[in-house]
């Protein structure tokens, strides 16, 4: 437990608002993905491991400058994104109508699996792997220190959250993912292709995951499983907030999530503040059954007819 | 030859945790990614017990259990009224959460877990050897079997398939799913606690990543390789998947930690494998039961129904895993299934010819014209928008009333009020007497008062026999109680409520597609089984949502013909129907709603002589 001063408070509230910051990135690309496509995309997990283990060794084994490994990185865990929904996602949702959304998380399942035990298989000596090419440096400004990665992470996760705000308001490119959003069957009829705009989504989803990955592994390393913890990181911001919600509100919700972690510090021990996330989602899921109820009978039906379109 | 012993064990330990979570999963469609929390619940209570307590292993064993079920209770409630992504999430925390715990608190060991669990015995017996313990895990394995067998295969089980096809039609049938749910959640949480303290037993350890995640994916692996709603596919699926281990070690001669990782890659190909390929897995669902009913319905009727009897039929009539898309088991059905084109066959199907059956025979005695079902001043508001206003309804034995009005006056809304899918703002309900506004949805139904849907809501994977016998009241083996201790007098019930069904699928002139999964018929047909699911019911009060529409003009006279004669048998019906053609045959009496209110009721010549309901609805100048 910290005590409770001002100081510790303020450096409390900025802890809380660079991991708030993350989770809001993380609950944007997943719930971009799982709300307009419908995919209970569990393997996020593995395009999020990859995208740092790329980093990785695009910084220490080819030598590449920090910033394009990260690109890099997060560009391989696209292309996986993009490859799962084509090979696997699309065919099982053309089988499997109105049970896709099973089908289709216990194949993601699967996949995750897979993922996660052939990169341990791959990088079998070495449980996890550093990032390089990253001078990491402790900025004071009394009383609160930050580091220069949380200062680079928050700045680069805002702007790419604004870019997606941005591009889901005002391009071509935003209205056809929200027409796709709402109504797959109609957005056809417009001359939409949703097939197109899945593959589009999740090469964005996996992209803005790999941004994450790459900075966290920075801050630790990279391990076959680091994908979990963040995956459940970004299924509560996307259930909190609702999927259909603007890429800024969903980064609200993540910063008030960091937050409450993040403060909950100051009445719990450190070990115990884990908990403190799950244990909203739990209690949000499980007290507000007609609310939620209410919700699903708007999602369902269009994550229905979703399954079956291509 | 321990050596093998132990894998024998380790086959056991995951054939409890895999039919437990089949019928979970597989028979209730539940979906829980936790359920190696819930092991971890009965691990974790032995460990502490035996090294603070000094309890033994059947002690731990029984309050592991105790525990579990408790936890299956806590994560049962939240998530009664969720569907499936909620459950995958809700299940997901739970993991999380309990091995979190698990981790942080330092009376149970943290990251370490209890260690040194050495020294358990049963009578006196010690398990040191894995043969030692071989005996305790074949009884917990053979008694886990055994209760999952009895509450799966059984009108225990009809019912939780009908929860898994859809709960609101389970709900109108009298089936109190909510009780069923938790029951189901802490009795299967309770046997993964039971495979948790054996798997305690065998490692000698209580620690966080014996119960993880990749616990509970892999009891998921083996409930969808070996096939949802089949048990011997889930024993066949854990003595595959944990045989993975030696294979991978001994045949291809990896290292133990290259074995471990090929193993869960091995998992992980599994599921998607699985998933494309064989999305019903190993063992599809019950072949056995449905051959057993369409010999038993060609007894009945005397021949043997030829279609029935292909085994791909078979396998389609039994219904795959829920991943089986509709469309395929249509396919299975229609391909091998040579259709008599005979006078009444219609675009390929046979028209049913309703049939004068015992069942339908009977008349009550009590006078005609009597008010059953006495509505008053019922309304209900949804934010600004008045669904129902001072409704008042009166509906009267052995007549037919029928309620009409435009799309959206509220006609359905108020089945919904009447029936407790949707409690109401003001006003009561009446039936025989008894005020049963504020009840819920399965308690009306079970005091008289059925209903259909407008969609149907047939309960696709189950055979149109099943979804009859599913409505049949009073049956004691869909009760925990007599399923297990009056087993004699469940299975004398069950052979009545078969029969029972099977008269009125003959009724509604559909015996012959008894065994067909009823998903796979025609919409025409699809509406008289849910017709005679509603008949089965016995109620004396029948809401029928929209009976006629929908259907070809043949069907609507099969349909009619036997509404009139579920009057003249003196029960008491209520139609919501915008054919103007059928209200008029039927309806001794008409309500006419607009905007949620009646402002006009007589009989039909009345209400179509008004000049103004003329004009605006009938479209009669």
């Amino acid at each position: 437990m910290t005590e409770f001063t001002v100081s510790n408070f303020l450096q409390l509230t900025v802890n809380g608002l660079v991991n708030g910051t993350e989770y809001g990135l993380l609950g944007l690309a997943f719930g971009l993905i799982l709300g307009v496509t419908g995919r209970f995309h569990f393997a996020f997990t593995f395009t999020y491991a990859i995208s740092a283990y790329i980093a990785s060794v695009a910084t220490i084994g080819w030598g590449f400058p920090y910033w394009v490994a990260m690109v890099v990185g997060a560009l391989v865990g696209a292309v996986c994104g993009v490859i799962m929904e084509l090979l696997v996602y699309r065919p099982l949702a053309a089988r499997a109508g109105a049970y896709a959304l099973l089908t289709i998380f216990v194949a993601s399942l699967g996949l995750a699996i897979i993922g996660r035990n052939v990169i341990s298989l791959y990088w079998i000596s070495s449980a996890s792997l550093q990032i390089g090419d990253f001078t990491n440096k402790g900025i004071n400004i009394s009383p609160i220190t930050v580091s220069k990665l949380h200062i680079d992470m928050v700045a680069a996760s805002w702007f790419l959250i604004i870019v997606m705000a941005v591009v889901l308001r005002y391009t071509m490119l935003g209205r056809m993912i929200r027409a796709v959003r709402v109504n797959p069957e109609m957005s056809l009829a417009v001359g939409v292709n949703p097939g197109a705009i899945y593959l589009v989504v999740f090469a964005i989803g996996s992209f803005l995951g790999g941004v994450g990955a790459v900075f966290e592994a920075t801050d630790t390393a990279a391990t076959p499983d680091m994908g979990f913890n963040p995956l459940f990181y970004a299924l509560t911001v996307a259930f909190l907030a609702g999927l259909a919600t603007s890429p800024l509100l969903m980064g609200g919700i993540g910063l008030g999530l960091g937050l409450v972690e993040s403060w909950s510090n100051l009445v719990l021990s450190l070990q115990w503040t884990q908990l403190v996330v799950f244990g909203i989602l739990f209690v949000y899921v499980a007290l507000r059954p007609v609310r939620v109820m209410a919700m699903l009978q708007r999602v369902l039906p269009s994550l229905r007819t979703r399954a079956m379109a291509r | 030859m321990e050596l093998q012993i132990n894998y024998v064990n380790q086959i056991l330990i995951f054939v409890i945790f895999a039919a437990s979570l089949n019928l979970l999963m597989g028979y209730m469609g539940q979906v829980s990614v936790a359920h190696g929390a819930f092991g971890a619940f009965g691990g974790y209570a032995l460990a502490y017990l035996f090294l603070h307590q000094g309890f033994n292993t059947l002690e731990g064993l029984g309050v592991g259990l105790a525990v579990a079920a408790l936890g299956g209770l806590v994560v049962g409630f939240p998530a009664l009224r969720l569907t499936t992504e909620w459950l995958i999430l809700l299940t997901l925390a739970a993991q999380i959460i309990v091995i979190a715990l698990a981790q942080t608190s330092s009376s149970f060991g943290g990251t370490y877990g209890l260690q040194n669990v050495a020294g358990l015995s049963v009578f006196g017996h010690k398990l040191l050897q894995p043969s030692d313990m071989l005996p305790l895990f074949i009884a917990c394995a053979v008694i886990t079997l055994l209760l999952c067998w009895r509450m799966g295969e059984s009108p225990y089980g009809r019912v939780l398939r009908g929860i898994r096809e859809d709960e609101l039609a389970c709900r109108a049938l009298g089936k109190n799913v909510y009780s069923y749910k938790l029951a189901v959640f802490s009795i299967t949480a309770a046997m993964a606690g039971v495979a948790g303290v054996l798997l305690v037993v065998t490692n000698q350890i209580a620690s966080p990543p014996l119960f993880s995640f990749d616990l509970s994916t892999t009891i998921v692996a083996m409930v969808i390789f070996g096939g949802m709603g089949n048990l011997i596919g889930s024993v066949i699926g854990a003595t595959v998947l944990v045989l993975l281990t030696p294979f991978f070690e001994n045949v291809l001669s990896f290292d133990a930690q290259k074995a471990s990782l090929w193993r869960l890659v091995a998992y992980g190909i599994v599921l998607v494998a699985v998933m494309m390929l064989r999305p019903q897995g190993l063992l599809p669902e019950g072949a056995a039961p449905i051959r057993w009913t369409s010999n038993k319905l060609a007894r009945l009727r005397g021949r043997r129904p030829a279609a029935v009897a292909t085994p791909a039929v078979a396998a389609a009539a039994s219904g795959d895993g829920p991943p089986l898309p509709a469309e395929a088991a249509h396919g299975a059905f229609r391909d091998p299934t040579p259709i008599a084109a005979d006078e009444h066959s219609l675009a390929g199907v046979r028209l049913p010819t309703p049939a004068s059956v015992a069942v339908a025979e009977r008349h009550d005695p009590r006078p005609v014209g009597e008010p059953v079902l006495q509505v008053t001043g019922l309304s209900k508001r949804f934010g600004g928008i008045v669904a129902a206003e001072g409704l008042d309804i009166e509906l009267r034995r052995g007549t037919i009333t029928a309620l009409v009005g435009p799309n959206g006056a509220g006609k359905t809304t108020v089945y919904n009020l009447l029936t407790g899918a949707i409690a109401p703002d003001r006003g009561t309900v009446i039936l025989n007497g008894e005020d049963i506004s504020g009840l819920r949805p399965d308690q009306v139904a079970l005091r008289g008062m059925a209903r259909s849907f407008q969609d149907v809501r047939v309960f696709p994977r189950l055979s149109s026999l099943q979804n009859v016998m599913l409505a049949v009241p009073d049956q004691p083996g869909e009760h925990l109680g007599p399923l297990f201790f009056r087993m004699a007098h469940s299975r004398q019930v069950e052979r009545q409520v078969r029969d029972r069904a099977l008269e009125w699928l003959h009724f509604v002139g559909l015996d012959e597609f008894a065994a067909y999964p009823a998903g796979a018929l025609a919409f025409g047909q699809q509406k008289l089984v849910a017709l005679a699911r509603v008949l089965a019911s016995e109620a004396d009060v029948l809401l029928l949502d929209e009976p006629a529409s929908g259907i070809d003009q043949q069907w609507v006279d099969v349909m009619l013909t036997l509404i009139e004669r579920m009057r003249d048998q003196g029960r008491t019906v209520c139609i919501v129907e915008h054919n103007l053609h059928v209200v008029g045959r039927l309806a001794d009496h008409v309500y006419f709603m607009e905007l949620g209110r009646i402002t006009a009721q007589g009989t039909f010549e009345e209400l179509t002589g008004e000049k103004r309901l003329a004009e605006a609805y009938f479209g009669i100048a």
